[in-house]
């Protein structure tokens, strides 16, 4: 009995054992809406995965697989643990979500893929969550039959590559495959915020005069910037600045920009330990300053708006930091994830540059 | 220009910032549910920037001391909690106004105050005019409000006026109502709230219904036997309610709007499309569709009327409706009513709707129950206890909401048996994150410009056409139905269990 992951079972008898959790119990109702598969490739992530699960079957019911590949060991073999998370729904009822762990080791091909897909609840979406590197074990035509793929891509050393991977996997996957990136999560108050902004008129009439661009964010998360700044220019109708190459001085990059009407318009990008994710996003036009900053661990945005004669200021939440929270906020969520699609292209010329 | 931002980010209508005018500030709903609404929407980022709050009511107060008031008690009734860190920024934007509903000087010192907010704000706002005073005060309100030209806005903004209820009393006080209120906003302008279709499960109603394949061709007279609609409270008159109450009555209190409504969107044809008058026009339709019990024979066979004497409940003594705190003892008021509905449409030819509304009855539960007609039964007649019941498409709508199927399965065994067996969804094991209030959805939607989930003009009269017709009846006629009894705790009079039995139905147990 593993404290975390629960009974360990053979593979074979887990459907038995599962049910054998719910037989003598009339106090619990077992739930769920979402199939959903982590998958890493990190020692020890399964305790940590069944931690988040926890946490996220508070809002989102669902039945939990979870995958740990082992490399260290070549001999292929499979393990399982099988356990329950139970949370009491509005004070009354115990709701509880089943969660199977596995590590695999050895050469995983097929293998992994039929014994997930034979614990999948039936007719319920299929939520899949690659940690990490997308590897030779994603390419294995999983995405043939996921609904939504969640990566991370502020994870990545390379993304560029990993970008790569991850077209070919869209391409040729037969669903209408939705890829949640939780690095473009983590902007989304930022860019909820930023739009209730420009409701006001002062800022929107500023939006053709703007200037300067400057984005805050924590080092690791220079991939959540980088979005960030590519859906602003996107929606805002900027074009990458033609004979200027960005440019890269200590913890600031410089991307140059250029309006709809053809005036300049300069874009940075600083990295620093000590800021949140994302710490600030400010948007500059003459007499007219747009700001959102938020310091770390903070769980509000502050949001200004500053022209020449007042300044406006209120709170708004913050993106969660955990990525219990981050999945379980795109879980709530849903939609087709068509922003990001659109924006896709812009962040990765970006990212080139 | 438009927002470029706004463009793909989130799918509702935009809420526009304003500053809310709440008249009758001091009261019990303003300081329950709709400053706790406003708060909500900010610690949610959905409330606009430069939202500015200003309390309309008549005794002395300080900003600060009105503050204090509020912020005692949305600690207490927040839906998520109460915190500092919000409630700081968000309180600083509210103020009180003090003046008499009726007094003109005090509606001109309210528009100096709505034109110095703009001055600092460096431009012309929006106005929301939040009417949540006794209903007699709503003709000198937005007479007033005309006479100080606040009901126009500058060009570029707009300025609306949200009616709490009880939009009038009768087809007559509803009508001069209106009219008060066409005269003062357009009707585009005019926000009729009826909070039970700020909730969730009353929003699904319409997903339910034709997001999914399954449901609509079944949902008419050939399959559907009959439809039941409860709302059962289990309170009586605590909190010195009764004094309203019983002026008003079970019918006008809850029927008219609530019940209906529900009626409505449970029974219309599907809208051309989700705007305002898309599904406006067709809700209409079905309320003018209901045969009208026009004489006191039709609303004695139609309609049961009842008060509660004297019972138990949860185990506690109740006393009965005549005992009741500011109750007239020899009130003619109906504490309960349960009404056949005949909808004469192609779609519903046939199908009764029943309608019931009661206190103290054993719980509180807003349900609508679907009763399809059962199978031809041809196989499984013969079996010993035949097929038991058909099949029911429950909708809770509070508490525990939720969806609910009942179909007919064997029972395991070697023998053929048959038994009822459920489906059940609630929406608080799925979703574990709570619903927004009713009034946080429907004061955005408000901002928006977004009438979809608020009564248009001829929706309240038509309802009260068919409503006064019963009143009528019941206080006017020369042979006036009879008023039933059931005692407290008790799902009801004997009458209204006839009004289905002669039907050969029976009202669901919940
Ligand atoms: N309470 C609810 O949960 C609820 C639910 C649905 C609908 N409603 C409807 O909402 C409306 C208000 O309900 P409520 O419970 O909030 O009422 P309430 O607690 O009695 O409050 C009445 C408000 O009106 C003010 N007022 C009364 N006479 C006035 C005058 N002559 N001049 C200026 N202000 C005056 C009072 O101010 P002072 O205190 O300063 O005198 C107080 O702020 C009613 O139409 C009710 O039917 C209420």
């Amino acid at each position: 009995m593993d404290p975390e992951l629960g009974e360990e079972v053979p593979v074979a008898s887990i459907d038995k054992e599962l049910r054998k959790l719910w037989e003598a119990d009339e106090v619990h109702t077992n739930a769920s809406l979402i199939n959903l598969v982590t998958c890493s490739e990190q020692t020890g992530s399964l305790r940590q995965n069944s931690a988040i699960i926890r946490e996220l079957t508070r809002e989102h019911a669902c039945r939990a697989i979870l995958v740990e590949f082992d490399r260290t060991v070549e001999i292929p073999s499979i393990r399982a643990w099988i356990t329950a998370h139970c949370h009491l729904a509005e004070g009354k009822k115990s709701v509880c979500c089943e969660q199977i762990a596995f590590v695999f080791t050895g050469r995983v091909t097929g293998r992994f893929r039929n014994t997930v897909f034979g614990h999948l609840n039936s007719d319920l979406p299929l939520v899949f969550w690659w940690q990490g590197e997308l590897s030779d074990v994603f390419r294995e035509r999983l995405s043939s039959v996921i609904d939504r793929l969640v990566i991370d891509s502020s994870s990545w050393a390379d993304p560029v590559a990993n970008f790569v991977r991850l077209n070919e996997a869209v391409a040729s996957s037969t669903l209408d495959l939705v890829v949640q990136d939780l690095a473009w999560t983590r902007t989304w108050q930022y860019r909820l915020s930023l739009a209730g902004m420009f409701d006001d008129p002062v800022a929107l009439s500023a939006l053709p005069s703007i200037e300067t661009v400057r984005i805050v964010h924590h080092p690791k998360h220079r991939s959540s910037a980088l979005q960030l700044l590519a859906w602003i220019s996107i929606q805002a109708g900027w074009r990458q600045g033609l004979g200027l190459a960005a440019s890269h001085e200590g913890p600031v990059e410089t991307f140059p920009l250029e309006s709809k009407s053809g005036h300049a318009i300069t874009a940075s990008l600083e990295a620093d330990e000590s800021s949140a994710p994302l710490g600030l996003l400010e948007l500059n036009a003459p007499g007219v300053t747009v700001r959102i900053s938020r310091t770390a661990g903070a769980a509000h945005l502050l949001r200004e708006l500053i022209t020449s004669a007042n300044s406006q200021t209120s709170l708004a939440p913050a993106d969660p930091d955990d990525d219990a929270g981050l999945v379980g906020a795109q879980l709530a969520r849903g939609g087709k994830n068509t922003l990001y699609r659109k924006v896709l292209p812009r962040f990765l010329e970006l990212l080139g540059d | 220009m438009t927002n470029p931002f706004r463009e793909d980010l989130v799918s509702r209508s935009r809420p526009e910032s304003c500053t809310v005018v709440i008249f009758g500030a001091t009261g019990d709903l303003t300081h329950r549910k709709l400053v706790p609404a406003l708060y909500n929407l900010a610690v949610d980022g959905e409330l606009p920037t430069g939202v500015k709050i200003i309390g309309f009511a008549r005794r002395e107060k300080s900003d600060a001391e009105f503050r204090e008031g509020l912020l005692e008690l949305n600690r207490k009734v927040s839906r998520s909690g109460h915190d500092d860190a919000i409630w700081g920024p968000f309180s600083e934007n509210i103020s009180y106004h003090q003046s008499e509903f009726t007094d003109p000087d005090g509606y001109k010192r309210l528009a100096e105050r709505l034109d110095a907010i703009d001055q600092e704000r460096g431009r012309k706002g929006n106005r929301l005019f939040y009417i949540a005073s006794a209903p007699e005060f709503f003709d000198p309100i937005l007479i007033s409000l005309k006479e100080a030209g606040l009901n126009e806005a500058a060009p570029g903004c707009w300025s609306r006026v949200i009616v709490e209820k009880p939009f009038g009393t009768d087809l007559a006080t509803a009508k001069h109502l209106n009219e008060v209120v066409n005269a003062t906003f357009h009707e585009s302008d005019t926000y009729r709230i009826d909070h039970y279709l700020g909730k969730e499960t009353a929003q699904n109603l319409m997903v339910l219904r034709f997001a999914n394949a399954i449901f609509e061709p079944l949902w008419n007279s050939r399959y559907i036997s009959h439809i039941q609609i409860t709302c059962a409270e289990n309170l009586g008159m605590e909190g010195g309610r009764g004094g309203y109450y019983d002026h008003a009555g079970a019918l006008r209190d809850m029927v008219q709007n609530h019940l209906l409504q529900l009626l409505s969107l449970v029974a219309m044809e599907p809208p051309t499309d989700l705007s305002a008058d898309g599904v406006r026009d067709e809700k209409v339709k079905v309320i003018r569709s209901l045969r009208q019990w026009d004489t006191p024979e039709k609303v004695a066979a139609n309609v049961v009327r009842a008060q509660y004497t004297a019972g138990h409940i949860d185990g506690a003594a109740v006393p009965g409706y005549r005992e009741e705190d500011r109750v007239n003892p020899e009130s003619t008021t109906e504490a309960y009513v349960a009404v056949r509905l005949l909808i004469d449409t192609w779609r519903w030819s046939g199908v009764p709707f029943y309608i019931r509304m009661g206190k103290r009855l054993p719980k509180k539960s807003t349900e609508i129950s679907v009763h399809f007609k059962p199978a031809p039964c041809v196989l499984f007649n013969a079996l010993p206890g035949g097929v038991p019941g058909g099949n029911v498409l429950v909708i809770r709508i509070q508490p525990d909401e939720g969806i609910s199927l009942r179909m007919v399965s064997k029972l395991p065994g070697t023998s053929l048996r048959l038994e009822p067996v459920k489906m059940d969804f609630h929406y608080a094991t799925s979703f574990g994150k709570g619903s927004p209030e009713a009034y946080e959805r429907l004061l955005l939607d408000a901002m928006a410009g977004d009438a979809t989930l608020f009564a248009r003009r001829d929706e309240v009269e038509e309802a009260w056409k068919f409503i006064d017709h019963i009143e009528h009846a019941w206080h006017q006629s020369d042979n006036p139905p009879p008023m039933a009894n059931f005692t407290a705790g008790s799902w009801g009079p004997k009458e209204a269990d006839d009004l289905l039995d002669q039907d050969g139905h029976a009202w669901r147990r919940l």
